[in-house]
C-alpha cells in the first residue's frame, strides 16, 4: 500500500456548490435567449415575405403557448443579462488614475445605463 | 480555555503505507471560541493523536500553508473559527483537486509547475543594468496590478473551481492571475512570452467564468476577474499577430528609468 489518494469526480458537481448551481442558471439561461433569437429571425422572414405573412405569424405568436413562452424567455434574457451585467466591472475595470470605479457604478454605467437607454428608445420608436 | 465545552472534529486520514482508502476519525477538541480550526488540529496533534499530518506555517492569513476542506469549503484553517461551527462538528478535509499525500496535505507539484508556466516574474534584457536608477512607476500603473499581486498561493481557488478538477491543461487561477499581474505590470517586457503560454488551448480558455475562485480567495485578489481581463488581452495578442506580424506584444507601456529620487 503506497502513493497518493486521487479523489474521483462527482457527475454531479455542479450542485455541489450554490455558485455552482448559479453559473449552471446562467449557463442555461443562454439556451432561452438563442432560443429566442431563432424566433425573431423567423419573425424577419415573415416579414420578408411580405405584410399578409408577418400579420399571420404575429396572429399565431400572441396564443397562449406563445405568450407563455415570450414571458419565460423575458424572465430568462433579463437573468442573462443581469448577471453579465454584474461580471462587466471584473472583466473591465474602469481606473480614474489610481482608483478603481465602485463595481455597482461600473455595472450601471457599462451595462445597466446603455441596456435601459436603448430599451427606452426602441420602446420610443415602437410607440411614436 | 472556557468551562468543559467540547466540539468534534472530523478528520480525513489517509496513510499511503497502510490504507487504500481514506476514512474520516473523529476527535473531541477543547472549544475555545479564540480558537480556530487549526488551533485545534494543531491540538490534536499535540495531545491526542501525532500521527495527524497537516502543513501550516504563520496562523496569521499570510503565508497560504494550512489551506483545507472545512465542512465542504475551502478555507485557510487558521482564519476559520470553531464559533462559526459550535456545536456542530467541523468535517476537515484535504484541499480538493489536488492528490492527497498523507491526510491532510495535498501534493502541489502540479500547481507549482502550472505557476512556473507563466513566468511570474518581471521580464526584460536590461534587467542588470542599474546604472540609471530604478524603473518608475506611478501610482497609476502600480493600481493596475495591485489586487493581482496580493496571491498567497494558498490554492483555495484550485479547490473552489470546477475546471481545475476536469480540466487537467487548465492553468487555473492563482497562475493565472499572476501571469496576468505581471502582463499589467509597467516594468515587465514579457508578455509575449507569457501569453504564449497562457493562449495555448485550454491553458486559460478552459475557464467558464464560474467566479467561485474570486468567492473563496482570502485575500480578494479575484482572480476571476484577471482571466476575462487577461482574456481579452490574448484576444487583441491574437489579432495583432495577423495586422502585425513582427514584434506585436513586445512592449509593455514602459517604465521610465530616471536617477534615484
Amino acid at each position: 500500500m503506497s502513493g497518493q489518494y486521487h479523489r474521483s469526480h462527482s457527475r454531479a458537481w455542479f450542485l455541489e456548490r450554490p455558485g455552482y448551481i448559479r453559473f449552471m442558471i446562467r449557463e442555461l439561461t443562454s439556451f432561452f435567449v438563442a432560443a429566442y433569437l431563432v424566433v425573431l429571425i423567423l419573425t424577419l422572414g415573415r416579414a420578408a415575405a411580405g405584410e399578409a405573412a408577418l400579420a399571420e405569424w404575429l396572429q399565431a405568436l400572441s396564443g397562449t403557448g406563445w405568450m407563455v413562452a415570450h414571458g419565460v424567455a423575458l424572465v430568462m434574457a433579463v437573468w442573462h443579462a443581469v448577471t453579465w451585467f454584474k461580471a462587466v466591472p471584473q472583466a473591465m475595470p474602469i481606473f480614474i488614475g489610481e482608483k478603481k470605479l465602485d463595481a455597482p457604478v461600473a455595472a450601471v454605467l457599462m451595462g445597466y445605463g446603455p441596456w435601459l437607454t436603448v430599451t427606452a428608445g426602441v420602446v420610443w420608436w415602437a410607440v411614436r | 480555555m472556557s468551562d468543559s465545552k467540547t466540539i468534534t472534529l472530523e478528520l480525513f486520514r489517509y496513510h499511503p503505507e497502510t490504507d487504500s482508502e481514506p476514512r474520516f476519525q473523529s476527535y473531541e477538541v477543547p472549544y475555545d471560541e479564540d480558537w480556530v480550526v487549526l488551533d485545534a488540529i494543531n491540538w490534536i496533534k499535540d495531545y491526542v493523536d501525532g500521527s495527524v499530518t497537516h502543513r501550516w506555517s504563520c496562523r496569521m492569513g499570510v503565508c497560504g500553508s494550512c489551506g483545507m476542506m472545512v465542512n465542504g469549503e475551502p478555507k485557510l484553517t487558521c482564519a476559520a473559527f470553531l464559533k462559526s461551527y459550535y456545536p456542530f462538528p467541523v468535517r476537515v478535509e484535504p484541499l480538493v483537486n489536488f492528490p492527497v499525500e498523507r491526510d491532510l496535505v495535498v501534493d502541489m507539484d502540479g500547481f507549482m509547475e502550472k505557476l512556473r508556466d507563466v513566468k511570474p516574474y518581471i521580464i526584460r534584457d536590461d534587467v542588470n543594468d542599474t546604472s540609471q536608477g530604478e524603473y518608475r512607476q506611478s501610482p497609476a500603473e502600480l493600481a493596475q496590478y495591485k489586487q493581482y499581486s496580493m496571491c498567497i498561493n494558498c490554492m483555495l481557488c484550485y479547490s473552489a473551481c470546477p475546471v481545475v478538477g476536469h480540466e487537467e491543461e487548465f492553468l487555473g487561477p492563482a497562475a493565472l492571475a499572476l501571469g496576468h499581474r505581471y502582463n499589467k505590470d509597467s516594468r515587465d517586457r514579457g508578455k509575449s512570452e507569457r501569453m504564449e503560454v497562457m493562449l495555448s488551448n485550454e491553458a486559460m480558455w478552459g475557464c467558464t467564468f464560474v467566479g467561485e475562485c474570486s468567492v473563496v480567495c482570502p485575500k480578494h485578489v479575484d482572480p476571476a476577474g484577471a482571466i476575462q481581463q487577461a482574456k481579452a488581452m490574448g484576444a487583441q495578442e491574437y489579432f495583432k499577430r495577423f495586422v502585425m506580424p513582427r514584434g506585436a506584444g513586445t512592449k509593455g507601456a514602459g517604465a521610465s528609468r530616471g536617477a534615484g529620487a
